[in-house]
């Protein structure tokens, strides 16, 4: 292995970890120092209503395509949204797995798994992109940021998914520019749409708790009869 | 950087905007991906079709370029990357007042529907007071909300003219039971319920309130309407001026406590019983002791109890109901109005998609009193139309005065011809004196209800 594989894959990439690190421990805190509401009302709704469950069923919303009219009315979206994050999730566990424990790569039925994974995400990606340029309520609510994040997104799902074997005595281009984009990619994501995960949890515990304490979460949507 | 001149207005909004700014509202301003999943949610959306700007990720990205120009980071460096812009003239502020007030009724449809739990219609109403704090307003805003002000409620209904309804009505039922005892009590001290009304009672239709009247008498109930502090609507919900939400709120609390009243209970209203019940106390700064209710809650416990009777088969029309945003979205009230319809008519027939998911009758976050919005509300009402249309029923139910008037103004425009009413109407007619015992079956779901306890 060559040196400059060696600290992309090492030094590289703890030193991208170190700064997303800081830069999101001062993300949270800017985002802790504003007051939070408070609810001095009694609770309305029925039982199975309180602020705990509200919580829960929000985070877990997602999850369930079922509760949600947006996710049910277009389900292959769901599934689409569910390839991209797995795609994302996939190609960071490699970012760790080839420096650490690349042994577990020497399993042909992981290879397989990450590689169909990734694929299929960058599959979605390009799908993405399309969407996000030909449809018109798309356009008009994007910024440079969102065509750059999923561009970046959808080129690193490529990289990453030639790297999934690690074969770098066959030639370091792939896993080099794997590397540089995966450090790359944990600097800039603080910056942003892409830290929306950052608050994910947080967007859904307050209104989690909202709904829940007033009886809205868990959702009983359009029933029958 | 621009050398655009900023406006005395813009300032004071930017500047009032810190103020506001609170960790939910940050949460929902942050977390937005572009992802479009709420669109589709939106009845504007749905009626104007080809239009991107009824979207509502686009109306909130109005609000959202402001927050991160000047309270978000990557906005102060990179406004052109991540799409922040600042505000600077009143003519931009006109053009944000149009969208905070006549694109979108804070229905809260799609903040149920956003993946990341991007609450829209709270941040919307935000902007709604901060305009309204600079005097950008559409004018029915300013006009209701200065009758809330000076004369303390939303429809300038004079004291004189309240005390007078309400001896008409009291007399009115006296004559229509045929009891002398049967009257509107005013002010009664230490009673256990004190009634509060919609404005829109009194001046257009009393019989809500005489009917009201009618079953708490029947009940055996120990009730009074108080002489002011009856007025349970809140203009500051739609215009979103907090200090009048609580200045309003404050007044029923008070005098309810002034009369050691035991409950309050709200009359058939989602806007007021949002209001009064789940934000008043917010608004206010107070931590309400005396417990609130929606009349629909206490009329299902008067039947269940056995308190009133009640004949289903006096009631032989087809009905559907109509969920209000305010009841059903943001305050968890769905069940127990259909619960006590069933118990007043033979054939109800479910509306689709309803409970939570409803759509918003279209006059909802104040748009009846925008008129010059009407065309724009008539057009994105056709998605109500249709539901409306698709139950074949004859007379559509309501928990709610504003949806009374928002579904009455689209069954006209597309010639529905069905009837608008509310449960308190119904109730009365079957109550009529009439001496029928009918089953009465317990649903454990509304009996252990959060306001029942
Ligand atoms: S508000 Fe939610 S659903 Fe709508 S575009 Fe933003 S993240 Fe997506
Ligand atoms: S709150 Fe209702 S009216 Fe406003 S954008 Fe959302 S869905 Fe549309």
């Amino acid at each position: 292995m060559s040196e400059a594989l060696h600290f992309a894959e090492h030094r590289l990439q703890e030193t991208a970890l170190l700064i997303m690190a800081g830069v999101y421990a001062v993300r949270l805190i800017w985002l802790m120092r504003f007051k939070a509401g408070k609810e001095r009302q009694a609770p309305t709704g029925l039982p199975g209503t309180t602020k705990g469950k509200g919580i829960i069923y929000s985070w877990a919303n997602i999850f369930m395509p079922w509760s949600m009219e947006s996710a049910r009315k277009h389900v292959l979206m769901w599934f689409q949204f569910g390839i991209f994050h797995m795609g994302v999730t996939a190609a960071i566990a490699l970012s760790v797995i080839i420096p650490y424990a690349p042994e577990v790569l020497e399993i042909t039925l992981i290879t397989t798994i990450f590689q169909v994974v990734i694929v299929a995400a960058f599959i979605v990606g390009i799908m993405r992109i399309i969407r996000r340029i030909s449809i018109p309520v798309l356009r008009a609510i994007s910024s440079p940021d969102d065509y750059f994040s999923l561009i970046l997104l959808t080129v690193w799902f490529f990289f990453a998914a030639f790297s999934v074997p690690n074969r770098w005595q066959e030639g370091e281009t792939f896993l080099l520019t794997y590397f540089w984009l995966t450090a790359f990619f944990l600097v800039y994501v603080p910056f942003s749409k892409i830290s929306h995960y950052l608050y994910y949890p947080f967007t859904r515990y307050y209104l989690g708790k909202t709904m829940g304490f007033r009886g809205v979460f868990p959702l009983r949507g359009t029933r029958r009869g | 950087m621009t050398n655009k001149k900023r406006s005395h207005q813009a300032e004071v909004l930017i500047e009032g905007m810190a103020e506001k700014l609170n960790r939910q509202i940050v949460g929902s301003l942050v977390a937005c991906v572009h992802c479009g999943n709420c669109t589709r949610s939106c009845h504007y959306v749905l009626t104007n079709p080809d239009d991107p700007t009824f979207a509502p990720a686009y109306k909130a990205d109005r609000i959202r370029k402001i927050f991160k120009r000047h309270f978000d980071w990557t906005g102060r460096v990179f406004p052109w990357w991540v799409g922040a812009k600042s505000i600077f003239t009143v003519e931009e502020l006109e053009e944000l007042k149009d969208i905070v007030f006549g694109k979108c009724t804070n229905c809260r449809r799609c903040s149920i529907n956003c993946p990341m739990g991007v609450d829209y219609a709270t941040f919307n109403r935000m902007m709604r007071g901060l305009l309204v704090s600079v005097g950008i307003m559409p004018e029915g805003v300013a006009v209701v909300s200065k009758d809330q002000w000076e004369i303390g409620n939303q429809m300038g209904v004079l004291p004189e003219d309240y005390i007078d309804t309400i001896e008409w009505m009291s007399e009115e039922m006296q004559s229509e039971l045929d009891d002398p005892t049967a009257v509107i009590p005013i002010d009664k001290m230490d009673a256990d319920i004190v009634y509060t009304i919609n404005p829109r009672e009194v001046k257009y239709d009393p019989r809500t309130i005489s009917d009201a009247g009618k079953i708490f008498h029947l009940a055996g109930e120990n009730w009074t309407m108080p002489s002011e502090g009856w007025d349970m609507t809140n203009f500051g919900l739609f215009s979103g001026d907090d200090a009048l939400g609580g200045a309003v709120a404050g007044r029923v609390y008070e005098k309810a406590k002034e009369l050691r009243a035991k409950k309050i209970v709200i009359s058939e209203c989602g806007h007021g019983y949002r209001s009064t019940r789940c934000e008043g106390p917010n608004w206010a700064g107070m931590d309400v002791e005396i417990p609130m209710e929606s009349s629909v809650i206490t009329m299902l416990r008067y039947v269940r109890e056995g308190r009133i009777k009640v004949d289903k088969t006096r009631n032989t029309k087809s009905y559907t109901f109509h969920d209000s945003c305010n009841n059903a979205r943001s305050c968890g009230l769905f069940e127990e109005p259909r619960e006590l319809l069933n118990l007043v008519v033979t054939d109800f027939r479910e509306m689709y998609p309803n409970r939570s998911e409803n759509y918003c009758c279209t006059g909802g976050g104040g748009a009846m009193s925008m008129s010059e919005y009407t065309p724009l509300r008539l057009k994105s009402a056709k998605i109500k139309a249709d539901q409306l249309r698709e139950t074949g029923a004859e007379v559509v139910v309501t928990s709610c005065h504003n949806c009374v008037d928002g579904l009455t103004d689209l069954i006209k425009h597309y010639k529905l011809g069905m009837e608008v009413t509310q449960l308190v109407n119904m109730e009365s007619e079957v109550n009529k004196g009439s001496g029928f015992n009918v089953s009465i079956p317990r649903r454990s779901i509304a009996l252990s209800s959060n306001d029942f306890k």
